[in-house]
């Protein structure tokens, strides 16, 4: 008990109950208070309008002007308030006074009426609160307005304010009292179920795993299933853990005997030939104690790292060759004929999400079973192969294998099946630990070879993936924040940026994991809060709209000068920080820049007169494959009737599909293209500038320009950083290394353009037409408006759906 | 050979010393990283095996200071613990080769045997395994005496496997050592020229060893 004690839950609910009365009486109190004031005011300003009123009815015209009787009354009406001092005054405003105290104060916006306007001025040092009402009266020289202003210290009126005031208030603190007073017999109440089960725990004895009785309310089953569940676990472990320990206990103890016995025998022996023999099984028995203890050890760390968060993106490639090299050292593989078959793999097809120590233990130990229980001049092959999804990784021996009816128990702990070789009977648990801990399915087979097969078969994960991990300074501390960025650009194209962001963020490390738009889409849509990345970056503006429109994104502020503009934010949780026009690729040799069409009406007029010579040369975007490509053409769609005659056009061209701008580009610069319509402008730019034959077009009616969105998701682990790395997208810096060192377009430019296209979006300034961030995008995402789009598209193509 | 063993635990110490003198070499033992490290300054020894765990100064700490001196001798490191990390950052440090405890002597002694011929294969020109010679200053290869009649490219390679003796070389690796940037080899040649130089060695104790997939290493096979 020397942590900080603990809060009572009973005295900070009844301190937060207090504190909730406290906040709700200083509320009231200040209603209270004006209303008070109000009251007070409202009987006494209808004591002043009552003498105003009847100073008025006084008041006459005479031949010398206005004149008036003051009445007895009016005064006699203000003094039923037996305190205030009162002063008048009857004018004619700007002409003449009549009577009383010429310099009383006049209100502010003074506008004299026939009705009473109620104020509070200050008198000659003391507070006072006046009336002003006006009459007119029909005089000789014509119509003329007669003002009376009478005023009362307010001295009674304070008093009465306060006087309501309190009784309002001691009523209420009363109440206060009293609510608090159930609130405690409420809490003490409600709280004893916990006492109940606090009194059950203390008096158990520590090797009591039953779980908790009794019969919680409600809102504590929570709390009373997670203990009985926890205590359930903790039964379990300790049970797994007692047999482990007795396993262990006993397999240690034995072969340690064994040792001791034949060291003892040595020990004893009277002939020289005797002891040498016992020394020798004292050897091999050492031996093979040595790899008991190895194995347990590594077996206990297996299991405990399963347990752990130590899995990561693996690339099991480079894992199994660096292993296998290293086992190669062994002097005892010298005549081992080991190989491995991953041809069947390619580069960065080979990433699982997992635990390279483990992996590696695992294979040391199929290894060393292959030698160890076959031929000293065994063959053991390695293979690394996929299946769909999958990642296998086999071992192949032409040892002795193991009979089919033994296979089911090979796996079990301490079975070791060859007595000649007296394995441990640790290796292939270790291993089925390792596939267990990787969710991994592991199957044993008789192998080609003729000895034993063992697979296991691991998930890969989803699409292409790279990891970038740049460490800043000081990341050697172990305080290194990760974070993990998941994406559809070019990892070579969004390097650059991740690197000019760890400069600015020392200490941290960048997770980089790359997709397919529609991929990225998938996985962000059906992954949990907790598995969800920290920031998510996507060229398929509609699909990013959608997550976020799911409400899986949360707010990101943005500082004012890194905000872009209007149309690429929504929300102010999805931002754009690129500018990526659609733009035709052209073949100079094809078409000369005269020729080229300057608008889209244009285009399609050139492609019907030329449709002979441009059969089967013009190329787009396949819909089907490319969001990108189907975001363009869907929101082409929307330019008018002339963009559905175009896709027939073309169609009847022969237009020819392709997955990606760089495929376009390069049948362009083969020739095999005489243009490409709808290309990515930034990708295309950077592909055509060293092919002198290709140039880059935009049109003079407009240009589709669509943005890479980034946005944090719920959940995300690190969200500051997170927020820090969208800032940095879109601050000047970030903006500066989009355009200096990658092929992307800046959303905001800065400086004078320095390629190409900056140069031709500077000219065609004006002729950009953005898609817009909204909700809208999410109509070309309906299944039935997506499916029908893309059965139009078929049938202009002339292709049958 | 002079060895030099820095080891803090006295039974393994001595048992490990006794094997090594008992196979005729000259070993020095030092118990402490610091005194390791100043003795390292002074003496130069042929192989150095060195504990992690060492008072005074960690085993990777002397070989850094090692390194920094730019002094090469071959250092086997010597560690109790199996992660993959501490190998990594011993061979980062400069480490020719690592293993775990507790170590098998004859795995041991065959390591040191292979660092030795390793290094005074790259070190010294005139390299002797069993009958095969080879002169690397007159590029020659004899066996028995006799010249072995390698072509040029079958004496790089020899040289190559030399320098790497115990070290798996990947296909690649032999090729980018063997052929320049404009030659663009096939690595059928590659297969070739290992298979025509294993021929020529037969009978010697210096074997090339194929493993498919991986690639090659070259070894002594009466080290084993």
């Amino acid at each position: 008990m020397t942590e900080r004690p603990g809060h009572s839950l009973q005295r900070r609910l009844l301190f937060s109950m207090a504190a909730g009365f406290a906040v709700l009486l200083i509320l009231i109190s200040i209603l209270l208070w004006t209303y008070a004031r109000t009251a007070a005011n409202r009987t006494h300003d209808l004591l002043l309008a009552g003498a105003a009123l009847s100073i008025l009815e006084r008041v006459s015209v005479g031949s010398d002007g206005a004149t008036v009787d003051m009445p007895y009354s009016a005064l006699e009406i203000l003094s039923l308030n037996p305190v205030d001092r009162v002063q008048y005054r009857v004018f004619v405003p700007g002409k003449a006074e009549i009577t009383g105290s010429e310099d009383l104060p006049f209100p502010a916006n003074g506008e004299l009426s026939a009705d009473p306007a109620f104020y509070d001025s200050d008198y000659r040092g003391a507070a006072f609160r006046f009336v002003l009402q006006g009459r007119r009266l029909n005089a000789p020289t014509g119509a003329e307005w007669v003002a009376v202003q009478v005023g009362q210290t307010v001295e009674e009126r304070a008093a009465q304010q306060w006087s309501f005031f309190l009784s309002g208030l001691i009523g209420l603190g009363a109440l206060s009292l009293i609510g608090l007073g159930f609130v405690w017999v409420a809490i003490r109440t409600s709280l004893s179920p916990l006492r109940q089960i606090a009194g059950d725990l203390r008096l158990r004895a520590p090797n009591d795993l039953s779980p908790v009785n009794g019969a919680p309310p409600r809102e504590i089953r929570g709390l009373f299933d997670a203990i009985n569940g926890f205590i359930t676990r903790l039964d379990q472990s300790r049970r797994l853990t007692e047999t482990f320990i007795a396993d262990v206990a006993h397999q240690t103890r034995t072969s340690l005997s064994a040792l001791q016995g034949h060291l003892a025998l040595a020990n004893d022996a009277e002939e020289f030939d005797a002891m040498r023999a016992r020394v020798e099984k004292a050897d091999s028995q050492a031996d093979r104690t040595v790899r008991l203890t190895n194995q347990l050890l590594a077996n206990a760390m297996v299991i405990h790292r399963s347990d752990q968060a130590s899995m990561h993106p693996v690339a099991l490639k480079p894992l199994v060759r660096d292993t296998l090299a290293e086992s190669l050292k062994d002097s005892r593989m010298r005549q081992i004929a080991l190989s491995l078959e991953d041809e069947g793999i390619a580069p960065g097809r080979d990433v699982i999400h997992g635990d390279a120590l483990s992996i590696r233990e695992a294979l040391r130990n199929l290894i060393e079973n292959a030698v160890r229980h076959g031929p000293a001049d065994n063959t053991v092959t390695i293979t690394l192969d996929e299946a769909g999804d999958n990642l296998r990784l086999s071992v192949d021996d032409a040892g002795p294998g193991i009979a089919e009816e033994d296979m089911a128990q090979a796996t079990e702990r301490f079975t070791s099946l060859s007595d000649r070789t007296k394995g441990s009977g640790l290796g292939l648990s270790i291993v089925k630990a390792v596939a267990e801990g990787h969710d991994a399915e592991m199957r044993l087979s008789r192998s080609t070879l003729g000895g034993l097969n063992v697979t296991m078969v691991f998930k890969r994960i989803a699409a292409a993936l790279l990891l970038v991990v740049g460490l800043g300074l000081g990341a050697s501390e172990g305080q290194a924040q990760t974070l993990r960025v998941y994406s559809a650009t070019d990892t070579p194209a969004m390097q650059p940026l991740i690197e000019a962001f760890l400069a600015t963020a020392p200490g941290t490390e960048v997770e980089y994991v790359e997709f397919q738009t529609i991929g990225l889409y998938q996985k962000i849509r059906d992954s949990d809060p907790d598995a969800m990345p920290d920031v998510v970056i996507s060229s398929a503006m509609d699909l990013q709209v959608d997550l976020v429109n799911r409400g899986l994104a949360q707010r990101v502020s943005l500082p004012v000068d890194a905000s872009p503009p209007g149309w690429a934010t929504w929300r102010s949780e999805l931002f754009g920080f690129t500018f990526e026009p659609a733009a035709l690729v052209y073949d100079r040799r094809a078409i000369s820049d005269a020729d080229l069409p300057a608008n889209h009406r244009d285009l399609a007029s050139f492609v019907r007169t030329n449709e002979a010579a441009l059969q089967g040369r013009i190329g787009s975007y396949d819909l089907r494959q490319s969001g990108v490509g189907y975001l363009y053409a869907s929101q082409g769609s929307l330019q008018g009737p002339q963009a559905q005659r175009l896709i027939e056009v073309l169609g009847r061209a022969g237009l020819k599909v392709y997955c990606c701008t760089s495929q376009m580009v390069e049948a362009a610069a083969k020739g095999e293209l005489a243009f490409a319509v709808n290309t990515i402008g930034s990708y295309a730019s950077s592909l055509v500038q060293d092919i002198p034959h290709l140039g880059l077009h935009f049109f003079e009616d407009y240009n589709l320009v669509m943005t890479r969105t980034a946005f944090v998701p719920q959940g995300a682990r690190n969200p500051e950083l997170a927020a820090r790395f969208v800032t940095f997208l879109l601050s000047d810096r970030g903006q500066r290394a989009i355009a200096e060192k990658t092929p992307l377009i800046p959303i905001r430019p800065s400086g004078p353009a320095q390629t190409e296209i900056e140069r031709l979006i500077e000219e065609n300034r004006g002729t950009f037409l953005p898609i817009k961030l909204t909700p809208a995008l999410l109509t070309f995402l309906d299944d039935l408006k997506r499916q029908d789009f893309l059965s139009g598209w078929d049938t202009s193509l002339g292709r049958l759906p | 050979m002079r060895i030099l063993l820095v080891e803090d635990n006295d039974e393994l110490a001595e048992t490990i010393v006794d094997r090594l003198r008992a196979e005729g070499h000259s070993v020095d033992r030092e118990a402490d990283g610091n005194e390791a490290n100043e003795l390292l300054r002074h003496i130069n020894f042929d192989i150095v095996l060195l504990d992690v765990n060492l008072p005074g100064r960690s085993g990777y700490d002397v070989l850094r200071s090692l390194r920094a001196r730019s002094d090469q001798t071959p250092v086997i490191i010597l560690t109790a613990r199996s992660q993959i990390d501490d190998r990594v950052l011993g061979l980062d440090s400069g480490a020719d080769d690592y293993m775990i405890k507790p170590v098998d002597f004859r795995e041991l002694s065959a390591r040191c045997r292979v660092l030795a011929r390793r290094r005074s294969g790259s070190a010294s020109n005139l390299f002797t395994v069993g009958p095969l010679s080879f002169d690397r200053a007159a590029k020659r290869a004899t066996i028995h005496g006799q010249d072995a009649q390698l072509r040029a490219r079958e004496v790089q390679l020899l040289e190559i496997m030399i320098d790497n003796l115990g070290r798996m070389l990947t296909k690649e690796e032999v090729a980018d050592r063997l052929y320049t940037f404009e030659e663009t080899p096939s690595m059928n040649a590659v297969e070739q020229l290992v298979t025509r130089l294993r021929k020529k060695l037969e009978g010697t104790h210096l074997v090339i060893k194929t493993a498919r997939g991986l690639g090659y290493m070259a070894y002594v096979s009466d080290d084993d």
